[in-house]
């Protein structure tokens, strides 16, 4: 193919971002238009290289500079890694019709902010595709560096707390990861995924297991996993509104992506996945406990994040290919519902000073899009039909059922009846309580009412008729469970060795 | 059934309940007054005061369900008293005796307090409807003993009819309350509750409630309380003698066997203070209840 | 057609009004209006199919069993009633299009429960029910987080408890299809068999507000308005009934267990003393319809749990007619708000003068409420009874006894309290009798339970054939007579029509004899001990009528569940607000974090790997 390659994904977005200053000293308005253009290529390119590995049932795979793997740096676009790619990059096109207004008024932070925006697309889609241990590990710094200056986006004390407690964990997340390259390289001399996974088995048990920790440890830290998360409710509460749902949507995938791989296909460690369910389960009843303590509202997002990316941890830390159909559809209600949440709920606290729940009371009569959108959002992220985040947790609930897990099963539905608590709390709050009138509502700009209809009518779509796009998760979960599979396809000479 | 027929032992037997309940009141004023060393009026007073009462020049309602009030009393008690059978085998008395149940006698036999109390309340008097609760707490006391009496005797005779019971009664010799002690005790402490006589007539009290429900009733209204009385007092007997006393195979065996039991709460009354509501509530949840629970597993486990 | 073109349409339907009242506020009445008309006339007319659809590889199936169809048309009939009842009487309030389309929705959800045969779509549709009746719970606005949120709550585990069961059934059955799923419920093992089932009991049971799971019950039915309440008492509470009567009767007695059908029996046996001891001391109207409401749900638990055949029937028959009465008497609680805007007893008194048509219906559904004949709660209690003294429940009968025995003080109160007693022209020289439209449906079904007292046969005939799909082939009825197990009979209509004939012959008497020396005088004109009373003067018996009845039976009701609850859910917000304290704000403790966890992995690392 010419047109779409899965070069372009990383390629485009890290040229983009150097040169959209030199696009800004031509044209300001080029600054807010190239990104757009931009993502709606990647949006193309997804569509284009989907459609060719669903017709042939394989990964494509693109080699960087001419050398094949092993030896050489390659991109696996597969109907799993794609997938998330997709969800990236159109959650980016979305950010950007956000963002679009969001910015207007100071020339240098729109161009930051876009470049930065750039940077977290280029980095997370990186980190999906890459085929090779070394380069995922560089993606995910570009992630990680990326994020720190959104984080800290608005100059002020609280910004920079976060982000530079977002530094220290990240920091210690970079080392863990490099030790455990280090360790895998020093034993088996290679740094593509597909060799390591296919000759995981030669390295010393013991070296095997530090790595393997060293590593979790690493992407843990980029999955949001508890205790490894203290950084993330400052980081999503102190960014601008549409950096939560950049996190949620991209950062976040681009974490969880790690993880899963590092369980699923480079290591053969059992009790990996269970090592994954138990730190999912504690993740998702911690993050969702302290959510409903939580006074304000960003910060209330951002443990119910925390919650979902437990429970996605559940879902694949179960292991079996209906749990991992029923995590590619939490993996995608989160990208979505959060989104919506993120950003109808920046809008509700705009004005406020503190971003507390209580002031936005009232606020359903004066914003009534925005108020039901979220409300939307609410209900569908609670798991009521007919949204779609019923069918995600129905079908993860099913997966449970199938692997005799009664008890998590009533786990998961007791943590749902607590979130339902603290959504509902703030829908309530939202229609009935009094307005206080000590902020005035911020009226969502044209192009981010837009956006949360957009997210809205996935969300009912899907709920209706979740058939849609449940194939596409039931072809990402067998991609990602195949692991010989893809050995085969990325290394077609060495396959017969695994037999 | 031949209506004519129908209509004939119906007015029958309505005419005699109310002749032999008015000479029964009238006894009780009669031996009240004796007891508490008057001379008291003569037994056929009753009949006098109703004649009064209907002839008086006026007769004040406040309303619609005032004026139906003695209605659903009398109506009750008569279709009442059409599912008892006054007399054993009796080819005359039929009536409606096998159309009907106890399950229905008992909801049917408070139809008429629910329609007195609506009555009641429309007077605007408090009084009466202080009466009304009093004697609707009152009614929660006695049901209950009265009902763990039924539920036994069914329980043991598998059966839910008065003329099942009382065929039992025929085919054994034996009358139930020998039989079934506890049941009868249960159900023989209810009455006086029933009745509203002394120590549980609160409800009506003339000194403290002003007659309580009735105290706005008057003239032809009250005439037709009375007559109402007079027939619910007999029922009420009938069914206990039909139940507990093998029922009775002549009018004046059924004259006996009811006076007798119509002692039991006139001279309980007589020797009885007051029972404020809940005392008598709990009297009822007391000993009756004891005994009822008695009554219930003797039939279920002997 | 097929069946799930009713439901569509509904939803559609409830979008469409939604829009039409954001155009014109008639344009909106039209469109209540005719759904109102269109949903019975199509109900009554249509001939069923089934239809399935296949989601996520499980196939999602629709259409009535016979059962089902006798709950859908109580949803049918009193939808529409209240729907009707609706339009004069949600008049003056605002954002009456949100009020409509989640009233639609709801409804919606009920045909849509009714017509699930299978687990997951029943489930889909439960939770549409729930959430859009939350939305009317909270649509006045008043103690949204207290009520609305406790209704939420408690539906949200009793919905979740089910989801549990529906996913475990889904494992141990193989689908989720209902009637698969009884057919090899008597394979389970028995553990599977207690857990499934009693999931699915506290689904069910939640919904129809079984003790202790009442507690949403009172704030959802006060809280709503009272048009909608007549659903949601009177149809919505109803589908717990259903699933539970499928539990019941399908799970327990036909697969010999049951020793369950007793657990749900007593439940609803001592939910029906407790509910109705706590009606009688209330002082706000709709929270004695409530507590009533719980109470007679009671009854029907009841009726369900033994199971024999009799008491199945009574069970269903009660069901029906509680949906019937309880409906006209939240309407006419909405009548009474609606003229007067008051609904405690003690601001109220002597509407019979004003609004005398709605004292009748008010009589009439409170004396089948109280079960009394010659109406149709006679017959429903006399089952009741009847069946549990031939099964040899004879400690249960004397608790439904003395509810329903206790229950005569609540519906005096309701009576005397409302309409009866002082009549005060300062309070109501404003009151009218209600509009038309709100006499029709109120009307309409006082006059259904007139004639089911004496003719019950009309709807025992749906009743009979609902029994067959519960395992009871060929019930027999007759149109005016009941039979209990021992073939002892009650005949309906000879002693029915020898109480009015008694009645109609001395009320001629009463009213004719002395016709002209009657006088009709006002509520101030009474024997007060000497002293005559002014007309500002109120005497209205109104405050702690039933006090000595409190006296007696104070030492239980100083107990309430709810007390037990709060405590919990304090507990648990209090751990979690331990959790909270985890994340100081101070990056070096998270630090720490990553090298406590890492150190913890690397020295439990044999023990894990």
């Amino acid at each position: 193919m010419v047109v779409a390659n899965p070069i372009l994904y990383v390629a485009l977005p890290l040229l983009v971002a150097f040169l959209l200053p030199l696009f800004g000293k031509i044209h300001k308005e080029l600054i807010r238009v190239v990104p757009g253009l931009l993502f709606m290529f990647l949006i193309f390119n997804t569509v284009v290289l989907f459609s060719e590995v669903t017709s042939t049932g394989k990964p494509i795979i693109t080699q960087i500079a001419g050398w094949a793997p092993p030896i050489g740096i390659n991109l696996v676009f597969s109907a799993f890694s794609g997938f998330i790619a997709g969800i990236i990059s159109i959650m980016g096109l979305l950010v950007w019709v956000y963002s679009y207004k969001f910015k207007k008024v100071e020339f240098d932070n729109s161009l930051k902010y876009f470049v930065l925006i750039m940077l977290v697309t280029a980095g997370s889609i990186g980190v999906v595709l890459t085929g090779d241990i070394f380069n995922l590990f560089v993606f995910l710094e570009i992630v990680a560096l990326s994020s720190y200056p959104l984080v800290a986006f608005y100059r002020g004390r609280d910004g920079a707390e976060a982000s530079f407690k977002y530094l220290i964990v990240g920091a210690f997340a970079s080392i863990a990861i490099l030790l455990g390259i280090v360790l895998i390289y020093s034993q088996l001399g290679t740094l593509n995924m597909a060799e390591i996974s296919l000759r995981i088995g030669e390295m010393p048990e013991k070296i095997k297991i530090t790595a393997f920790i060293l590593l979790f440890l690493g992407f843990g830290i980029e999955a949001e996993m508890f205790p490894l998360n203290g950084w993330a409710p400052d980081a999503y509460s102190q960014a601008p509104g549409p950096v939560g749902a950049v996190f949620a949507s991209m950062t976040a995938k681009a974490g969880i992506y790690t993880i899963i791989r590092l369980v699923f296909t480079l290591f053969d460690i059992d009790a990996g996945y269970q090592l994954l369910l138990g730190m999912g389960i504690i993740t998702l009843v911690v993050s969702e406990g302290i959510a409903l303590r939580q006074e304000k509202l960003k910060r209330m997002l951002a443990f119910s994040s925390l919650g979902q990316m437990g429970l996605l941890m559940i879902a694949f830390g179960i292991n079996t290919k209906a749990a991992v159909v029923a995590g590619m559809f939490i993996l995608f209600n989160h990208a979505v519902i959060k989104s919506l949440l993120f950003f109808s709920g920046s809008y509700l606290v705009y004005n406020s000073e503190n971003k507390n729940i209580k002031d936005l009371f009232g606020f359903g009569k004066k914003l009534p899009l925005t108020a039901f959108l979220f409300g939307l959002g609410a209900f569908a992220i609670v798991g009521l039909p007919p949204l779609s985040g019923f069918w995600a947790k129905l079908s993860l609930l099913m997966a449970s059922a199938d692997s005799n897990l009664i008890a998590l099963i009533a786990l998961i539905l007791i943590v749902s009846v607590v979130e339902i608590v603290y959504y509902f709390r703030v829908v309530n709050g939202l229609y009935f309580k009094k307005y206080t009138g000590e902020f005035e509502p911020h009226k969502p700009s044209w192009n981010a009412s837009l956006v949360m209809l957009i997210l809205a009518a996935v969300i009912v779509t899907v709920g209706l008729y979740p058939d849609l796009i449940y194939n596409y998760f039931v072809n990402a979960a067998d991609a990602l469970m195949d692991k010989a599979n893809y050995i085969q396809n990325v290394l077609p000479s060495n396959f017969v060795g695994l037999n | 059934m031949d209506i004519g027929r129908f209509l004939l032992t119906s007015i029958t037997t309505t005419a005699l309940a109310f002749v032999v309940g008015m000479f029964y009141a009238g006894f009780r004023r009669k031996i009240t007054a004796r007891v508490q060393n008057r001379v008291g009026p003569p037994v056929y007073q009753n009949f006098i005061d109703v004649v009064k009462l209907w002839s008086k020049k006026s007769n004040i309602t406040h309303g619609v369900m005032q004026h139906l009030a003695p209605l659903w009393q009398i109506a009750t008690s008569i279709t009442t008293l059409m599912f008892i059978p006054i007399l054993v085998d009796s080819t005359f008395f039929v009536n409606l005796t096998f159309k009907g149940d106890l399950i229905f006698l008992l909801y049917l036999m408070v139809v008429g307090s629910l329609g007195m109390a609506l009555g009641a309340g429309e007077g605007g008097n408090p009084n009466s409807a202080i009466g009304v609760t009093r004697g609707l707490t009152q009614m929660i006391g006695f049901e209950i003993p009265w009902v763990m009496a039924l539920v036994a005797l069914m329980i043991q005779h598998q059966t839910t009819t008065i003329v099942g019971l009382m065929d039992v009664q025929q085919a054994s010799g034996t009358w139930l309350m020998f039989s079934s002690p506890f049941a009868f005790l249960a159900a023989l402490l209810a009455m006086p509750g029933m009745f509203r006589y002394s120590p549980f007539d609160i409800v009506g009290a003339p000194a403290e409630l002003a007659s309580g429900p009735i105290s706005e009733f008057g003239g032809k209204y009250l005439g037709t309380l009375m007559t109402n009385g007079s027939i619910f007092a007999f029922v009420k007997l009938v069914l206990y003698v039909d139940i507990f006393m093998g029922g009775a195979t002549n009018l004046v065996l059924l004259v006996v066997k009811t006076f007798v039991l119509y002692m039991f709460p006139v001279l309980w009354g007589l020797v009885s203070p007051r029972f404020r509501t809940e005392q008598s509530v709990r009297f009822f949840w007391g000993w009756p209840l004891f005994f009822g629970l008695l009554g219930i597993l003797q039939a279920a486990f002997l | 057609m097929s069946n799930l073109v009713i439901i569509l349409a509904i939803f559609g339907w409830a979008i469409l009004t939604y829009l039409a009242f954001k155009i014109n506020k008639t344009l909106g009445n039209v469109f209540v209006g005719v759904l109102a008309l269109a949903l019975p006339a199509y109900f009554f007319t249509y001939t069923p199919s089934d239809y399935t659809v296949s989601v996520m590889g499980m196939s999602l199936q629709f259409g009535f069993t016979s059962f089902a169809s006798l709950f859908a048309m109580l949803v049918v009939v009193l939808s529409s009633f209240a729907l009707l009842y609706s339009i004069p009487y949600m008049n003056k309030k605002d954002r009456l299009g949100w009020f409509y389309m989640n009233f639609m929705f709801s409804v919606g959800g009920m045909m849509g429960i009714l017509m699930s045969k299978d687990l997951v779509s029943l489930f889909i549709f439960w939770e549409i029910m729930t959430w859009s009746s939350y939305l009317i719970v909270i649509y006045q606005g008043k103690k949204v987080n207290k009520v609305g949120l406790k209704y939420m709550i408690f539906s949200a585990i009793g919905a979740y408890a089910m989801l549990m069961a529906i996913v475990l059934i889904n494992k141990w059955s193989g689908n989720v299809n209902i009637e698969q799923f009884f057919a090899s419920f008597p394979n389970y093992s028995s553990a599977a068999k207690l857990l499934s089932s009693l999931l699915l009991l506290t689904g069910f049971g939640v919904k129809s507000a079984l003790m202790p799971l009442h507690v949403w019950a009172p704030g959802a039915y006060t809280k709503s308005p009272m048009s909608y309440t007549a659903v949601f008492s009177g149809a919505l509470s109803k589908m717990g009934i259903y699933g539970m009567a499928l539990v019941a009767v399908n799970l327990y007695v036909h697969s010999n267990m049951p020793i369950m059908g007793e657990v749900i029996a007593w439940a609803g046996a001592i939910t029906a003393v407790l509910a109705t001891f706590w009606a009688i001391f209330q002082n706000d109207i709709r929270k004695l319809l409530a507590y009533s409401s719980i109470g007679q749900l009671g009854y029907i638990a009841v009726g369900l749990g033994i199971g024999t055949e009799l008491s199945v029937f009574a069970g269903l028959y009660l069901a029906i007619l509680h949906g019937l009465f309880k409906g006209v008497l939240w309407m006419v609680v909405g009548a009474i708000e609606h003229r007067t805007g008051k609904t405690d007893f003690r601001d109220i008194s002597g509407l019979i003068k004003k609004m005398p048509f709605t004292f009748f219906v008010a009589l009439v559904a409170i004396i089948a409420l109280a079960g009394m004949p010659p109406l149709s709660g006679f017959v429903g209690k006399w089952m009741l009874y009847e069946s549990m003294i031939t099964s040899n429940h004879f400690i249960m009968v004397l608790f439904i006894f003395l509810s329903s025995t206790a229950a005569f003080l609540y519906c005096f109160h309701f009576l005397y309290g409302l309409f009866l007693g002082q009549q005060e022209d300062e309070f109501l020289k404003d009151v009218k009798e209600v509009p038309v439209l709100m006499m029709i449906p109120m009307g309409l079904i006082s006059l259904s339970l007139i004639a089911f007292g004496t003719f019950p046969g009309l709807i025992f005939k749906p009743i009979a054939q609902a029994m067959s799909t519960l395992g009871f082939e060929n019930v027999t009825w007759r149109m005016s007579s009941l039979t209990n197990a021992w073939g002892n009979s009650m005949f309906l209509k000879p002693a029915n029509f020898m109480f009015m004939a008694v009645f109609v012959f001395f009320l001629i008497i009463i009213t004719v004899v002395n016709h002209k020396k009657t006088k009709k005088v006002g509520t101030k004109d009474i024997a007060n001990g000497g002293e005559p009373i002014r007309d500002e003067d109120n005497l209205h018996y109104s405050v702690d009528i039933y006090r000595p009845f409190y006296r007696v039976i104070s030492p239980i009701m100083k107990y309430k569940v709810e007390t037990f609850y709060k405590r919990i859910s304090k507990g648990i917000e209090e751990f979690f607000q331990f959790f909270r304290r985890i994340y100081s704000g101070n990056g070096q403790t998270y630090a720490l974090y990553v090298v406590i966890f890492l150190t913890a992995l690397l020295i439990l690392s044999s023990t894990i790997f």
